[in-house]
């Protein structure tokens, strides 16, 4: 049969009647499958939820690591070397000696040799008001700055200051340093496998709905095989459903978990001096970009999942 | 050949047989009405050919190919040659008369702007131009026919299939229709008409099937072969 014959046999003049449709009053397409079949509101809605869930999750990870860098930082650039002595003369002796090696070697910025009262005064936690230093020969202590370089090979410096005072010891902080970094990573993991746990269920979820949808559309899924449509076409048509369900859920989410990151930065400030366990954090430039990047993953993963699954699904049940 | 069944048979998961033993050759630009008792197998010998069964025997090929072993991702291609008018016209209720008429254009990818005349066209023919936004809910059951039928033609296919496309019209839309069905018929494509309307079939006298108890053969004194 000719595919090219424009009109209707026998119909020339009603086919001239057929309205003109211009470019203002064209036709909008219907999607092929209605919204109830894809889950709809209540879809929408438990995607908003993880949507929100995730966010949080991520500016989790994105907040700890934040506060890790910063509580690491000064650590990394920052030791001290501690002076003991059997009297107050020797220690004094060995702290000049110290700020004689540390003033001359490259590589240290800054070195500053607390004072007694300041010393004494870190002991107050464990030994109350009283003068420590009136019973005890408390090490001097001097804090230094040093550059990165001199931060990665400390061992000429420590054996010069031993050589100079005999009871110099230096404290990179090595051991604070990894414990911090293990437990800020041991932070960012948790938080992770949350954003991990939820992405999961947002996979159950859209899986779930997927099918149900495709069991409630089982007529409209026939005529389409019927009338020539590909596996490929129906789930296409699923998964455009699906990422625009899951668009609208997630930027609800994004949009709930925002205001709920606001307060919570409002009340970290507002304890700034207190014993707050809160770390200090706004939701910059950086941060909103990567959080923002969430419900596209929730976009991506719900519309993804949805389409395996509807590929599934026909090669089963069709 | 259009259509070819060689000693096919189609049974529905029990030992019976809906059809047994078919042999049947249908060739380009060729007509056949298929009649028959209801529940006789009609309808499933139409499922079998617009690929919505396969026979559980025999060889069917379909437009030259296999189609007893065609893979799944051959059979889109073969059903958007074949124009169906289901006996329960199978619209999709959300859409409109137009959007019903354009579905077969639209799953083969054609661009709205490149159909729309055509499925107007079509629906003006059928007497629906007022009704192209019409939903099939409030549609009649002769106009939810008419869409449908202008649903099946819309993609001039190659093989045209009516369940029973003159069921829910009256008498002048039912000539207008078989005889559209003949222009299209003598314009190539192959046409296989199952209908109860035993008048319509005489008057025609066009090659008449007849199915009884599973069984398909050539109607007496009817021209053309099974």
């Amino acid at each position: 049969m000719s595919r090219n014959s424009a009109q209707m046999p026998g119909n020339q003049n009603e086919a001239e009647e057929a309205p003109k449709r211009g470019f203002f009053n064209r036709r909008k397409s219907e999607p092929l499958l209605p919204e109830a079949g894809a889950g709809g509101a209540p879809l929408t809605a438990v995607i908003a939820v993880i949507s929100f869930l995730a966010v949080l999750a991520m500016a989790a990870v994105l907040i700890i690591n934040a506060a890790a860098q910063d509580w690491t930082a000064s650590l990394r650039s920052e030791i001290t070397v501690q002076i003991k002595g059997a009297n107050t003369a020797e220690i004094e002796a060995g702290s000049a000696a110290a700020m004689r090696i540390l003033n001359e070697t490259d590589g240290v910025i800054d070195a500053v040799l607390r004072s007694q009262e300041d010393t004494a005064a870190l002991l107050e936690p464990w030994l109350g008001q009283a003068n420590a230093s009136a019973f005890l020969n408390v090490p001097a202590l001097i804090e230094v700055k040093v550059s990165l370089e001199l931060r990665g090979d400390l061992e000429l410096l420590r054996n010069r200051l031993a050589a100079a005072a005999p009871g110099a010891t230096l404290d990179n902080h090595a051991g604070w340093h990894g414990r911090l970094t293990t437990a800020a990573r041991s932070g960012q993991a948790l938080a992770f496998t949350v954003f991990l746990l939820v992405m999961g269920a947002a996979c159950a979820i859209s899986s779930f709905a997927a099918r149900a949808g495709l069991a409630a559309n089982h007529e409209i899924v026939s005529v389409l095989h019927l009338v020539g449509a590909t596996d490929d076409f129906i789930a296409r048509e699923v998964q455009r459903r699906f990422f625009l369900l899951g668009l609208r859920g997630a930027l609800a989410g994004l949009a709930t978990a925002l205001i709920a990151l606001t307060l919570i930065g409002v009340v970290a400030r507002t304890n700034v001096g207190t014993d707050s366990f809160l770390p200090q954090f706004t939701l910059g430039g950086w941060m909103f970009l990567w959080l923002a990047t969430v419900p596209l993953v929730t976009c991506f993963v719900t519309a993804l999942t949805a389409r395996l699954t509807v590929l599934k699904a026909l090669r089963e049940q069709y | 050949m259009i259509v070819e069944f060689k000693n096919a048979s189609l049974s529905y998961g029990d030992d019976r047989e809906t059809l047994s033993d078919l042999n049947m050759a249908l060739g380009e630009g060729e007509f056949r009405f298929l009649t028959g008792p209801s529940g006789a197998g009609k309808t499933s010998l139409l499922k079998m050919i617009y690929l919505a069964l396969r026979p559980t025997k025999g060889d069917f090929s379909l437009f030259g190919e296999n189609a007893m072993d065609a893979p799944r991702e051959a059979l889109p291609a073969l059903r958007r040659r074949i124009g169906v008018v289901f006996q329960e016209f199978r619209l999709l209720d959300h859409l409109t008369a137009f959007e019903n008429v354009a579905l077969p254009m639209k799953v083969a990818g054609i661009n709205q702007n490149q159909y729309r005349e055509d499925v107007s066209e079509l629906l003006n023919w059928v007497d629906l131009g007022d009704r192209m936004d019409a939903k099939p809910a409030t549609l009649s059951g002769g106009e939810k026919q008419r869409v449908a039928l202008a649903r099946a033609l819309v993609s001039k296919p190659d093989l045209i299939l009516a369940d029973e496309p003159t069921g829910n019209v009256d008498p002048a839309m039912s000539e207008r229709i078989m005889k559209l069905f003949i222009e299209l018929n003598k314009l190539g494509a192959a046409v296989i008409v199952a209908t109860h309307d035993l008048h319509m079939v005489q008057s025609l006298g066009k090659p008449v099937l007849r199915i009884s108890d599973g069984k398909l053969s050539r109607a007496p004194g009817s021209g053309g072969a099974a």
